[in-house]
């Protein structure tokens, strides 16, 4: 049983990372930088509860502050690119903080031991969990209090004018532009609200595995954000959730009897899938 | 002041495999307008694929591998060209992207299983011979990686400005529809660059191997990255500006790596890709615009 | 309402736009003609602030525009429609004029949150009205990219008008219609000005222009070659040469 609540507590976090991504693609910015953030967040939240011996909850919500903080100082030099040239910029960003942690010691005696971030070796012990004696079960559900309340957001957004506004900025920025539509706002905001959600992620997914290191948000992470809004389509929040079960339950955990050469087969599968259904599986709504 | 121009001399000479792999980005965005993201993990690939010449020939000379991995870039450039650009429309762009992506992660993963994530000896030439002008020394392999690399670049211009095919790639870069309409097949040309690409990559991949000694699957993402920094540096779809940023990144890297150490540098790299995005967002030579 | 004063807009060596002078006051229909490269659409560009001026003035109800950027043009007040038509092909009809409603007006009524993370129901009426005026109530729903051209435009305008402008640019909106469509639009374009609003009517279609104007320019090379009613500029021989080249009768 144990097993299958840590199943649902993998796909509740990565649902939050691809929500991250969903809000800021339907503006048209493709971000390879939501691991970056979702890497802050897990830090800011480890550290708070582990160094600072905050309760995780005000730690969670530091961790979308950060997130947000970062995202929003992102979202602005963003406007100036396009394109491609954003892709390789997110890029060069989610690397740029992995790097970042890569190199980043703060330790602080407990008793007799060290804790703290420390480079390389990552940052172990976030056991704020186990020490508030936690069921496997009951993190499940916590983490999935934040999901659902991320989904609840988006969905509101989804389905309020700033929802069409987004996807409008997405479509024709000229257009946008032209019937008053303030891109700046609308591009930074969504960067900033995607990056608040991915900080909650990241806060979340430290807790759970209670040891996190520069080498887990790399970019294949990224590239994960993104590949649940191909495959799930942009039209609600609930394409992404299935996107995430999709991937990660069956195609991840499906794929497990192959052991070692589940990795190979998982790029294999991603090309498979873009040769056969380029626009997506549970695809954006068809033209007539 | 010494130590300043030594590392700046080494970083620019070892920075030309950087430019090969900027060549190889800018020039698939440049006819294509799309990005080969596993472009530098192909590179990486030939040069293992270079080290099979060994497994036939235990005592083959060095060059015999360079030309393996050439060849092998190629094929694996092809390869790519067929599983991400040919069947996929080009209308799905973040197919393409995702496509790649998915290449890279598979390229990568091949390498760690067959070499079961061991780090591999990587034959070098001229390791040993060292040119001095006092206490400056300039190795011998590393000209030899610049000399190449730079043979190869002027095989490239060659190609691309005195040649039919060269003219072709031109003219679909900048009206694909036009182009056609010429009779220029699209599909050829842009398999062809993917080819010529690769099989810069492949010789990339060996220069840096035989540079630093060893080859390792920790290679692509450094790479890949910095290789995508030069394209942007640049300028997308600029053969010189990958040529210039290359060497730039190259010589700025070494440089950081003397004053603040390996772990930091590239760091810094990525300072450097900012700093040029907000002030040269177009790169140092940006293409002149044609198609919108 | 208007003013252009030696408006220029060079790019590179070429003059689109050429010391233009214009004034368009309140509550008029403006006609812009000329042929084709003429400039009129680049005057519409600079107007909106797509393009900087090269020079010379766009004063608007007595404002000047020059630091004003596009968004904010239309909450000034001024709205457009595109010769190539650019709609929001992925959101619905009501959708494209939902996310149009940027007026001064409406920022004022509604507060920040209501505006923006309100639902639909808040301004359903004023939708309907717009969507009751260009006869496209039934289609709401549709998906913009799935309308049949003649609606397209139809959407177009009401798009424009979704943001409450007291200037509306048109820029050829009777572009490959019918006669009967045409007229339709005329009606249309006299409705809105009873409504108060002022129109400057980019247009080469003769048979809109003429028959709803009050007063015409034209361009030729980015330059003003004649101005009048359309009675005048029917009969003005620059005009003719400009259209037709040399003394044709």
């Amino acid at each position: 049983m144990d097993f299958y609540f840590g199943l649902v507590q993998i796909i509740g976090v990565h649902t939050l990372l691809g929500l991250s991504a969903y809000i800021v693609l339907l503006t048209g910015q493709v971000s390879l930088a939501q691991a970056g953030f979702f890497a802050v967040g897990a830090y800011a939240a480890g550290m708070l509860t582990v160094l600072a011996g905050w309760h995780l909850v005000p730690a969670l919500g530091a961790s979308a502050v950060c997130g947000a903080g970062v995202a929003c100082a992102v979202g602005f030099p963003a406007l100036r690119i396009k394109g491609l040239m954003l892709v390789i910029a997110t890029l060069a960003f989610g690397e740029g903080v992995r790097l970042f942690f890569f190199n980043f010691d703060y330790q602080v005696a407990r008793g007799d031991i060290k804790v703290g971030p420390l480079g390389g070796e990552g940052f172990r012990q976030i056991r704020f969990f186990p020490e508030h004696g936690w069921t496997t079960g009951e993190v499940m559900l916590f983490i999935w209090v934040f999901v659902v309340a991320a989904m609840a957001l988006l969905w509101w957004f989804d389905r309020s004018r700033y929802g069409s506004v987004l996807r409008a900025v997405g479509e024709d920025e000229l257009a946008a532009q032209s019937v008053g539509i303030n891109l700046t706002a609308v591009k930074v905001s969504a960067m900033t609200v995607g990056g608040a959600i991915a900080g909650v992620g990241g806060g979340l997914y430290a807790h759970y595995t209670t040891h996190i290191e520069h080498a887990s948000f790399n970019i294949l992470l990224a590239t994960f954000a993104i590949a649940y809004q191909i495959v799930g389509g942009l039209r609600n929040v609930f394409g992404t959730v299935l996107a995430v079960i999709f991937v990660q339950g069956f195609l991840i955990e499906g794929l497990r009897f192959l052991g070692d050469w589940r990795n190979l087969l998982f790029g294999a599968l991603i090309v498979l899938a873009m040769n056969l259904r380029p626009s997506g599986f549970l695809g954006a709504r068809r033209r007539a | 002041m010494l130590d300043f121009f030594q590392s700046v001399s080494d970083g620019v000479l070892f920075g030309a495999t950087y430019a090969l792999i900027g060549i190889g980005f800018t020039l698939v965005f440049g006819v294509m307008h799309k990005l080969n993201m596993a472009y530098a993990a192909a590179s990486v690939g030939g040069a293992y694929a270079g080290l099979l010449v060994l497994k036939v020939m235990a005592a083959a000379p060095p060059a015999l591998v360079f030309l393996g991995a050439f060849a092998a870039g190629g094929v694996l450039g092809w390869l790519v060209y067929l599983t991400c650009f040919h069947f996929i429309p080009l209308s799905s762009p973040l197919a393409t992207l995702m496509s790649t992506v998915g290449m890279l992660l598979l390229i990568d993963e091949v390498i760690v299983h067959v070499t079961e994530g061991m780090p591999q000896n990587y034959p070098a030439m001229f390791d040993d011979v060292m040119l001095r002008a006092g206490d400056f020394t300039m190795r011998g392999d590393l000209l030899l990686v610049f000399g190449v690399a730079v043979l190869c670049m002027v095989a490239l211009m060659l190609l691309l400005y005195r040649t039919r095919l060269g003219l072709a790639t031109r003219a679909v870069s900048q009206q694909p529809v036009a182009a056609r309409l010429c009779g220029i097949r699209l599909e050829q040309v842009n398999a062809t660059t993917f080819i010529i690409t690769g099989l810069l990559g492949g010789i990339a991949g060996a220069l840096i191997g035989a540079s630093v000694g060893t080859l390792s699957p920790l290679l692509t993402t450094p790479l890949t990255v910095k290789g995508l920094i030069v394209t942007v540096i640049g300028g997308l779809g600029s053969v010189p500006g990958a040529i210039v940023a290359g060497l730039l990144v190259g010589g700025f890297e070494n440089v950081l790596q003397l004053y603040r150490g390996v772990t930091e540098r590239d760091l810094y790299v990525m300072l450097l890709l900012f700093v040029f995005l907000t002030f040269r967002p177009d790169g140092i030579f940006a293409p002149k615009g044609g198609r919108d | 309402m208007l003013e252009l004063q030696t408006l220029s807009r060079h790019f590179g060596g070429v003059r689109a736009v050429d010391g233009l002078d214009l004034s368009v006051a309140q509550g008029q229909i403006f006609g812009l003609i000329g042929p084709n490269g003429s400039g009129k659409s680049t005057t519409v560009n600079v107007i909106t602030g797509l393009f900087a001026p090269t020079s010379g003035k766009i004063l608007f109800r007595g404002e000047d525009l020059a630091a004003v950027p596009t968004h904010r043009r239309l909450r000034a007040g001024i709205a457009r429609t595109f010769q190539n038509i650019r709609l929001f092909g992925q959101l619905s009809v009501w959708q494209n004029l939902w996310v149009a409603q940027n007026s001064a007006e409406d920022q004022e009524r509604q507060g920040f949150f209501a505006r923006w993370l309100g639902g639909q129901g808040g301004v359903r009426a004023e939708i309907a009205q717009l969507l009751e005026f260009s006869g496209l109530a039934h289609k709401q729903d549709e998906l913009a990219a799935n309308l049949a051209f003649g609606e397209q435009r139809r959407l177009e305008l009401a798009r424009a008008m979704a943001a409450k402008p007291k200037l509306l640019l048109l820029d050829e909106p009777a572009a490959g219609m019918n006669s009967e469509e045409i007229a339709q639009l005329r009606e249309r374009i006299l409705k809105l000005r009873e409504r108060g609003v002022t129109i400057l009517l980019v247009e080469h279609v003769m048979e809109l222009v003429m028959g709803v104007t009050d007063r015409i320019a034209v361009l030729n090379f980015g330059q003003k070659i004649a101005e009048g009613t359309p009675a005048e500029i029917q009969a003005h021989p620059a005009v003719r040469k400009a259209y037709l080249g040399g003394d044709a009768a």
